[in-house]
């Protein structure tokens, strides 16, 4: 069987926290993230946490519904990709996309079920509210030992 | 004096032409809300592809509207940002084209100083200290703004915009796009107490977060499943949740009001326009003897001749940009 490791956040900052920590993995590795999670589900929280890893500052990670792609100029730069909106392959290709996920910075995106095909090597991250403040969170393809040594 | 403003930044094309008083001469917007309702929301590509058919046409249009020519304009004021990225180069590359070909000087403007700079289009123009409320379907942000070029930023959003979170439970209330008008109308059709959606206060802080109050729309939409047909229940929604970002908006201000002590309030960007919010922040202001500055429809949501204002102060300073200039989709002010 894949191997997945669970984690429950009982808060936002705890969310925050394991977002920091999944932030610093995908840095040191240098691959894409790809978040699942429905609206409401805690997406944003996360990826101010894996922003952190980045030294962007939370305040400077908001929604990114609107303007798509979010391009952080840290070291590496951090592109925050919103795929909410948009629908088809061929508005996936007019974003240039595939430019964010090979380029030189970390791309983490959201609805990443509108990409057809997982970027090879990605981080799947899955993200479930339960009630108010409780959130589940899944990593595909990690386990516990993955975690403890990061 | 004329400054020919262009604002490309999101979906609607805009030129516009305003003299040294800040007097609009023209202003023109070409609003694609037609081409992108279909999708429930702006599809970026869509937006550059029209923008690149409509600029020329938009910018003359400003020019005959203000029976100049290109060799009249002084100075030509370009948004750079924030906003989409496919949509700001368009309106770049055009200006930077035109600045080069004419000579003419080049200016570059936060879209979000130029929102605060609709409220000096008026008659009644605003004087400094200030308070500005920016809230739009990209930004919500609280500023004082002490002077030309002073803005320092008391909040903003940590997470959706007011203007995304009335985009996404129109969603999911299947009213369609723009959701802020849809919902606005509807909510004068409901009950804003048979819902008590939350508000987040967040004590000691100017920020803002519509996350949670979405995420209580989503959860009470799904316990109506069956009779979300029904438009009694609907409207109620609607009110409801319109009550809630209202009062976060309106106390927000209230606040910064009291701990800035600054009498004088302006608001702009597209949720200005929504009805509720102006109703409920009138009334506040009426209640605490506050100026407010609230611009027309029109100039609350996106235009240029927000931007060719803005563009006229840097200019009087000789704050000019070069031809290098790039577009930035995040940009604070």
């Amino acid at each position: 069987m894949e191997k997945v490791l669970k984690l429950l956040s009982e808060s936002e900052s705890e969310t925050v926290a394991f977002g920091r920590k999944i932030g610093e993995y995908a840095k040191g590795k240098k691959i894409p993230v790809c978040l699942y999670g429905d609206l409401g589900a805690g997406k944003t929280t996360l990826i101010k946490g894996i922003g952190s890893a980045f030294g962007i500052s939370e305040r400077d990670i908001c929604s990114a519904s609107f303007l798509i792609v979010a391009e952080h100029e840290s070291v590496p730069p951090l592109y925050h990709i919103d795929l909410y909106r948009i629908e088809g392959r061929e508005a996936l290709h007019e974003l240039g996309i595939w430019e964010y996920l090979e380029g030189e910075g970390v791309a983490v995106v959201e609805w990443a079920e509108r990409l057809e095909d997982r970027p090879p090597r990605a981080l799947a991250l899955f993200i479930k509210a339960d009630g108010m403040d409780r959130r589940l969170i899944t990593i595909e393809d990690f386990d516990e030992e993955d975690w403890n040594n990061l | 004096m004329h400054i020919l403003g262009i604002d490309s930044s999101c979906d609607d094309t805009s030129a516009s032409v305003v003299d040294e008083s800040y007097t609009i001469i023209s202003n023109i917007v070409s609003s694609q809300t037609e081409i992108h309702k279909k999708y429930g929301g702006i599809v970026p590509e869509l937006a550059s592809r029209k923008h690149i058919e409509m600029i020329w046409p938009v910018v003359d249009e400003a020019l005959s509207k203000a029976c100049l020519k290109l060799d009249d304009i002084t100075a030509l004021s370009v948004c750079y940002g924030p906003g989409l990225i496919g949509s700001l180069l368009i309106g770049c590359g055009f200006a930077k084209a035109i600045a080069y070909a004419k000579g003419i000087p080049l200016i570059a403007v936060n879209h979000l100083e130029g929102h605060i700079f609709s409220a000096f289009l008026d008659n009644n123009k605003p004087e400094f200290p200030f308070l500005a409320l920016i809230a739009s379907g990209g930004h919500t942000s609280l500023y004082v703004v002490e002077g030309f070029g002073m803005y320092s930023e008391l909040g903003r959003t940590r997470d959706d915009a007011a203007g995304e979170a009335y985009d996404k439970v129109a969603k999911l209330l299947g009213l369609g796009y723009p959701g802020g008008p849809i919902i606005d109308k509807l909510a004068h059709e409901g009950n804003a107490r048979t819902f008590d959606f939350p508000r987040a206060y967040l004590p000691e802080s100017f920020d803002f977060s519509f996350s949670g109050l979405k995420n209580a729309v989503r959860l009470e939409v799904s316990k109506h499943s069956k009779d979300i047909s029904n438009r009694a229940i609907i409207a109620d929604i609607a009110a409801s949740f319109q009550s809630a970002v209202v009062d976060v908006l309106v106390r927000k201000v209230e606040w910064a009001i009291v701990k800035k002590d600054i009498k004088r309030v302006v608001l702009s960007g597209g949720v200005s326009a929504n009805n509720g919010l102006r109703k409920k922040m009138s009334e506040m202001a009426g209640e605490r003897g506050i100026e407010l500055f609230m611009p027309s429809i029109a100039l609350c949501t996106d235009n240029a001749a927000m931007i060719a204002a803005a563009g006229l102060h840097h200019f009087k300073s000789g704050n000019l940009a070069s031809l290098d200039l790039n577009p930035k989709a995040y940009l604070p002010l």
